[in-house]
């Protein structure tokens, strides 16, 4: 039985990147604003350095089944609790480059995006002046144009130098990492202090993530965010054409809906699509925004690769960002210059890690046991060299998320998401694999070896473009069928590019947000 | 002082912190094991043979409490969990994995060795953790063997060097911004 009824201006679905962008700018706006946050209140009190307390930052909601060769490894990338993924998020910020956006006008493969790079350029300038990166514009020889950085770049620790020498020797180049972190007081945020424990959250504001920028203006401008608040499904009007607001369950399991003159649904790819699907009605049988079919469709997720290397030199692994202190993107720019393989990628270079966690010490040997573990790890925590390969995904429609035959405890069907390879896609992890084996012999590693080949970041399912029949929104994530449905988040991208996705979330989000306000209903 | 010396000096507090008598008293899992705290999902028989093969892939696990630490993870809500396999896909209620995969292991070790995992001299038990790795388990009714492996191996590495005290072992930093003290 629905309890609650009650109004706002704008209705936002997820509290992460996107959510707290529009919510930041309708709210200075002078809208009311609403965030329905499925997940539970979180402070920085809460952000506590442990791997093991960090895994209450993942996605605690319901389970989402998986299928395919190359699984999008959700719960390990989706955030739980206020400000979403990015509490547990490493402050990778790179930008996507020109040759990203049109990848099926110039190489035949993938979508082509609604936008080109100079249009988007403005809006990451402008997300980089607020939250503040770090980083060297001028070494990262790639870099697409764009405002120099308003901090200097995070200290290279050993590692960092080791691995760094063994791209040079290589005559290859690395550059400072384009962080989100600051290396010193930036608008009332401290600097960091190089602890390593990015991932479980960083209560201290160093780092830029929902709670420490836009979602701290949002509230501050009088934006409430409503925790444990479960959206089930999206309401729309009579005849279809508008929606009307959304039904929720709280904490206690009671429903409620909340309506609003604009909703946007920020809710992280997976659930966007899962949401949009699972709302289907008389108007909207394939579900809502999809006359295209779309929804859910072209579902990405950069393959990864770590790789790892034991060095004579202390390396002092335990220091620095989790996200890594350099970059490498000499292969960026040619998708096409591997043989059989398609896509840019990336080096992130020394990674600071700890003992235990899924990408700690000891699972990246998960070989070593019994009384071989211990000698290893008292090693590893002073010797061990971290890079980790971002490559590009190709948006294949075979890739998608639909709905499962299982419910929640709402009711609601559970999200299925099936991912696999494509092959050109493989085939450039694979040279770029014994391409980085190649720098880690060239840096001195004594012992080297890879971890297993996962999926990092999740993106696609609602992705914009021009044509209605081949998209699911517009270039600002407006629903084609719906006007006052704006889709936000990674989910929209046409193309995975080879960069970490959070920057890019951010740009579009706030070009998003100012052309909500301008066409307000 | 400088800031990392300064979260230095926080270092010496509990940090696996186990809820006795409505949290009046703090217990870190190996002093739970230690008082024999009785377990609330885990039966004697799984208990003992999780304690025996963590352990053979974890020595020290068993002292530092890995079964205390998982069955008080197993009884509480999932999205409080702080095991590992909440990454890992693996559907909830996570106690049926652990349930169905120590159910398996048993009766493979009883197959196989003639005894359950708990009762197995040395060299069987080290052919048993072989047998997880290369999942040369036949008729095996539960999650992968090699999965398992993986997912006990890390539930003992989370408790016997996840903490500031194993770091400590590794003379390692732990250098916390906020240390890990409150109640699970």
């Amino acid at each position: 039985m629905v309890t609650v009824r009650d109004k706002v201006d704008l209705l936002v679905v997820g509290s992460g990147a996107a959510g707290s962008v529009f919510a930041a700018e309708a709210s200075a706006a002078g809208k009311q604003v609403v965030l329905l946050e499925a997940g539970p209140a979180r402070t920085p009190d809460h952000l506590v350095s442990s791997q093991l307390w960090a895994r209450r930052h993942k996605w605690g909601g319901a389970h989402v089944e998986e299928e395919g060769d190359h699984r999008v490894g959700h719960n390990f990338n989706a955030g739980w609790g206020t400000g979403g993924s990015t509490m547990h998020h490493y402050g990778v910020w790179p930008r996507l480059h020109e040759n990203d956006f049109q990848t099926f006008t110039q190489y035949g493969q993938g979508l082509d995006w609604p936008l080109q790079y100079a249009e988007l350029r403005p809006y990451y300038d402008r997300i980089q002046g607020t939250v503040g990166l770090s980083g060297d514009a001028i070494q990262e020889r790639w870099r697409p144009p764009g405002d120099a950085y308003p901090m200097p770049p995070v200290p290279v620790f050993g590692q960092g130098r080791l691995l760094a020498e063994g791209f040079s020797r290589l005559d290859m180049h690395t550059a400072p990492l384009p962080l989100a972190i600051n290396t010193i007081p930036y608008r009332g945020r401290p600097a960091c202090l190089y602890d390593g424990w990015c991932d479980a959250g960083c209560p201290i504001g160093a780092l830029g993530n929902a709670q420490t920028v836009f979602l701290a203006e949002a509230m501050q401008s009088g934006a409430v965010v409503r925790n444990e608040a479960t959206v089930t499904r999206l309401l729309t009007s009579t005849d279809g054409k508008r929606i009307e607001g959304v039904e929720y369950r709280s904490a206690d399991g009671s429903a409620h809906r909340l309506y609003a003159e604009v909703v946007v649904l920020a809710a992280f790819t997976v659930q966007n699509a899962r949401l949009l699907l699972a709302s289907a009605n008389s108007r909207h049988p394939r579900g809502l925004a999809n006359s295209s079919g779309l929804v859910g469709r072209y579902l990405m997720t950069h393959p990864t690769v770590s790789l790892y290397g034991l060095f004579d030199a202390e390396t002092q692994p335990a220091l620095g960002p989790t996200g890594g202190q350099l970059i490498n993107q000499d292969g960026y720019d040619n998708k096409l210059a591997v043989k059989d393989a398609y896509g840019s990628f990336q080096w992130i270079i020394a990674n600071a890690v700890k003992p235990n966690g899924l990408l700690g010490i000891a699972n990246n040997r998960p070989d070593i046991y019994g009384s071989q573990l211990k000698p290893f790890l008292q090693r590893a925590v002073k010797h061990l060299g971290v890079m980790t390969l971002v490559a590009e995904d190709i948006a294949l429609r075979e890739n998608r998320v639909e709905l499962s035959s299982k419910r929640d405890v709402f009711g609601v069907p559970l999200a299925r998401a099936v991912h696999n390879q494509g092959k050109p896609s493989a085939a450039l992890v694979a040279h770029a694999v014994q391409q980085g084996k190649a720098v880690l012999d060239a840096a001195g590693a004594r012992e080297q070896w890879r971890g297993p080949q996962a999926g990092m970041h999740i993106m696609g399912g609602t992705v914009m473009g021009v044509d209605p029949a081949g998209s699911v929104t517009n270039s600002y994530g407006q629903s084609h069928d719906i006007d006052n449905l704006y889709i936000a988040g990674p989910g929209l991208f046409p193309g995975s590019g080879a960069v970490n996705p959070t920057f890019t979330v951010h740009a579009l989000a706030l070009r998003a947000a100012e052309q909500m306000l301008r066409n307000w209903p | 002082m400088e800031p990392l010396q300064q979260r230095r000096r926080f270092l010496k507090a509990l940090l696996l912190a186990y809820p006795l008598v409505s949290g009046a008293l703090l217990l870190s899992p190996a002093e739970a094991r230690q008082r024999k705290l009785p377990l609330s999902v885990l039966d004697a028989e799984e208990a003992a043979d999780l304690e025996t093969v963590i352990e053979a892939l974890v020595p020290g696990s068993a002292g530092a409490g890995a079964v205390h630490f998982i069955d008080y993870q197993l009884a509480r809500p999932s999205a409080d969990s702080l095991l590992m396999l909440r990454y890992l896909g693996v559907a909830e209620p996570h106690v049926n994995f652990y349930r169905s995969g120590l159910m398996a292991l048993a009766r493979h070790s009883i197959e196989r060795y003639g005894k359950r995992p708990a009762e197995l001299p040395a060299p069987a038990l080290d052919q048993l953790i072989t047998d997880l790795i290369t999942d040369d388990t036949q008729d095996w009714a539960g999650p992968p063997a090699s999965f398992l492996y993986f997912v006990w191996r890390s539930d003992g590495i989370d408790v016997t060097y996840g903490t500031e005290d194993g770091m400590a072992v590794l003379d390692t930093p732990y250098m916390a911004h906020i240390r890990p003290e409150q109640v699970w």
